[in-house]
């Protein structure tokens, strides 16, 4: 074998990657050093950074990731079965958007909006800071009702009008609930037939085919039980 | 003893199955483009940071965030005076984009979650370093952004010296940072080419290495409105940065940003450190009150004295590491006035001690030549035509272009003037 091709077999990849991991470390080894001038601070700094990733990876992520399962997951089950939505729109947008919004600006601001740094702020800047619970509050109320207003809407318009049969259009396009971004696109409403099966490629677990559009809607669907995506 | 042994061939439940992952909205495109406006956005964070750490002059004396440099405190130039809101926007600019890209990095870290979990743990050498490279990655970010936005909301819930501890993180970080763009580059490349929630819907060759789903879920949400969804994050992130950055009649945007002056007399502008916080006792600054100016010789100034010097009127902002800044008119005597009377003729710098430093050993700052030439350098008595108040630093302070409001000493006691030695 040639010395490349013996090193590639060996190490999974080619001299330039682990050159550049191998900087990449020296350097985050010299800053851990930058570190040791306060050797008391050394520990808890570790601490501090291993317990970073740790309640993301273990805790906030997986927790969000449960809560939009439980949240969710019947608007998700109807949708992928095919099954007529007892609404025209799709609502999950609409509650999601300012709920993650609101989560956002608490997860950010948690520490102004329970007061935590007031104590400090108060000795040291002399200005008392408060209402902030009320401030996130209020943002969030008006997050929820700008939401609401446009799912009113987006369902007024996605409503047939008098004498056709059927909506004009599977998919309209609605204001979108989250007003303070003007890039923010618009919220597709839920085609109430799966007008984007689902994974075509492979399909679900039972081996019963997946009913497509056509397929007559069984009474007993072959419940492919696909819970949700965690948004 | 026998440890128990872990059948790699065989991949557990749960999580590490790929089918377990539903998300259609994850794949290669997603994680391409979030990655693309965080492979601009941080290095404006890093670039701004560094910067503004380089304009508390690390290398004077009294200044320095360690107590010795490490190799990985360069500094290539020495801080300028102009323009005279350069750290106002290096530091604004570090807070507010850092606030920014604090939902993208959140979302992207979201896309590659599944990641966490691959099957078998470790493949090659090369693939294990590269997983360690991306905790370092994973772990210097997270700590990066939360350390700052606490810190941001003068919240301190951790032991550690936050200054050291953000500015060699951010070592770690650059590190990480610098190889993950350089082993991903390309992977992002053609993740932007697959282009669409049409492709990976159709399931576009989803495997193992694959961010797509394999068995993803119904759409609930399409990828539009995700994108959407952290664009509006990272406005209403932006506009909370912004507002205190930029202050003056914009203040009002920064919903969670301080609040607390409402007045609108010449002496309602922020502080960082309040007298009473100093614990600056008003018999320390009273009628006994004298500067000290040390130079080749060592002279000693009443108020009354410094007022009756040629007065100079400047508009300079005081910035905060925070992210606030505020401009403000400012009236007294220039530092380089006061250099010329001590003796001190050539390049110089000042190093400024306070009442708190004789009190209760509170920090000395220097103050490095360009700052000490530089004619908008003032030993400040007055500000918007009013004395200066004891939280504003009465009998004097010292405030300086372009440099950050921690440098800028209230209280001052003493100025020592040192010749730079060339």
């Amino acid at each position: 074998m040639r010395p490349l091709s013996r090193f590639k077999s060996l190490y999974g990849a080619g001299p330039l990657h682990l050159l550049a991991l191998l900087a990449s470390f020296a350097i985050a080894a010299a800053a851990v050093v930058g570190w040791f001038q306060r050797p008391r601070d050394v520990v808890s700094v570790l601490i501090w950074f291993a317990a970073a990733i740790v309640l993301h990876d273990a805790v906030l992520l997986p927790l969000y990731s449960l809560l939009d399962r439980i949240a969710f997951g019947r608007v998700g089950r109807r949708a992928g079965r095919g099954r007529e939505l007892s609404h025209l729109v799709n609502p999950t947008p609409y509650i999601r958007i300012p709920v993650v919004l609101s989560g956002l600006l608490f997860a950010v601001f948690f520490p102004v909006i329970l007061g935590l740094g007031t104590q400090t702020e108060l000795s040291a800047t002399g200005i008392p800071e408060s209402g902030y619970l009320a401030r996130w509050l209020l943002a969030s109320g008006v997050m929820f009702a700008v939401a609401g207003v446009s799912y009113a809407a987006a369902v007024a318009r996605a409503r047939p009008p008098a004498g056709s049969a059927a909506p004009a259009s599977p998919v309209t396009t609605a204001t979108p609930p989250a007003s303070p971004a003007p890039t923010t696109p618009s919220a597709p409403t839920m085609p109430s037939a799966p007008a984007t099966p689902p994974a075509p490629a492979t399909p679900p677990a039972p081996a019963t085919p997946p009913a497509p559009a056509t397929a007559p809607a069984p009474a007993t669907p072959p419940a492919p039980a696909t819970p949700p995506a965690p948004g | 003893m026998r440890l128990p042994v872990v059948d790699l061939t065989r991949t557990p439940r749960g999580p590490f199955r790929p089918d377990f992952w539903r998300s259609p909205l994850r794949g290669p495109w997603l994680t391409a483009l979030l990655g693309l406006v965080l492979m601009i956005g941080t290095p404006i964070v890093v670039v701004t940071g560094l910067i503004s750490n380089a304009a508390y002059q690390p290398l004077l004396a009294g200044n320095s965030i360690g107590t010795n440099l490490s190799p990985l405190d360069l500094y290539v130039f020495t801080w300028p005076t102009r323009p005279v809101w350069l750290y106002a926007l290096t530091e604004g600019l570090h807070v507010t984009i850092g606030l920014a890209l604090f939902p993208v990095l959140l979302v992207k870290l979201w896309s590659v979650f599944p990641r966490l979990f691959e099957w078998p743990p470790v493949r090659s050498p090369a693939h294990a370093l590269e997983r360690l490279s991306v905790a370092l990655l994973v772990g210097s970010a997270l700590f990066e952004f939360v350390s700052g936005i606490v810190v941001m909301q003068f919240y301190y819930p951790f032991p550690f010296f936050f200054t050291a501890a953000h500015y060699y993180g951010a070592w770690v970080f650059i590190a990480a940072f610098g190889a993950h763009v350089l082993l991903k580059f390309g992977t992002m490349r053609r993740g932007l080419r697959t282009r669409g929630d049409v492709m990976e819907a159709a399931g576009a060759s989803p495997g193992p290495t694959s961010l797509a789903a394999v068995s993803p879920g119904p759409v609930t949400m399409s990828r539009r409105v995700l994108l959407g969804t952290v664009g509006a994050g990272s406005l209403l992130l932006l506009l909370q940065g912004a507002g205190g950055s930029i202050g003056g009649p914009f203040r009002f945007l920064s919903f969670f940003g301080p609040h607390g002056y409402t007045g609108s007399g010449p002496l309602d502008f922020p502080v960082t450190e309040t007298a009473a916080a100093a614990q600056i006792t008003p018999a320390s600054v009273g009628a006994a009150w004298r500067l000290d100016v040390v130079g080749t010789r060592s002279l000693q100034f009443s108020r009354e004295q410094l007022l009756a010097m040629p007065q100079h009127t400047y508009d300079l902002p005081i910035a905060c590491t925070e992210g606030w800044s505020t401009t403000q008119r400012w009236t007294g005597v220039r530092l380089r006035d006061l250099a010329a009377l001590a003796g001190v003729n050539e390049s110089a710098t000042v190093t400024s001690s306070t009442v708190q430093t004789d009190l209760n050993g509170g920090y000395v700052v220097t103050l490095g030549s360009e700052q000490v030439a530089d004619e908008l350098s003032l030993l400040a008595l007055r500000v918007n035509g009013v004395d200066l108040s004891l939280d504003h630093g009465y009998p004097a302070r010292v405030i300086s272009p372009a440099v950050p409001g921690t440098h800028c000493h209230k209280w001052v006691s003493k100025l020592a003037f040192s010749p730079v030695l060339t």
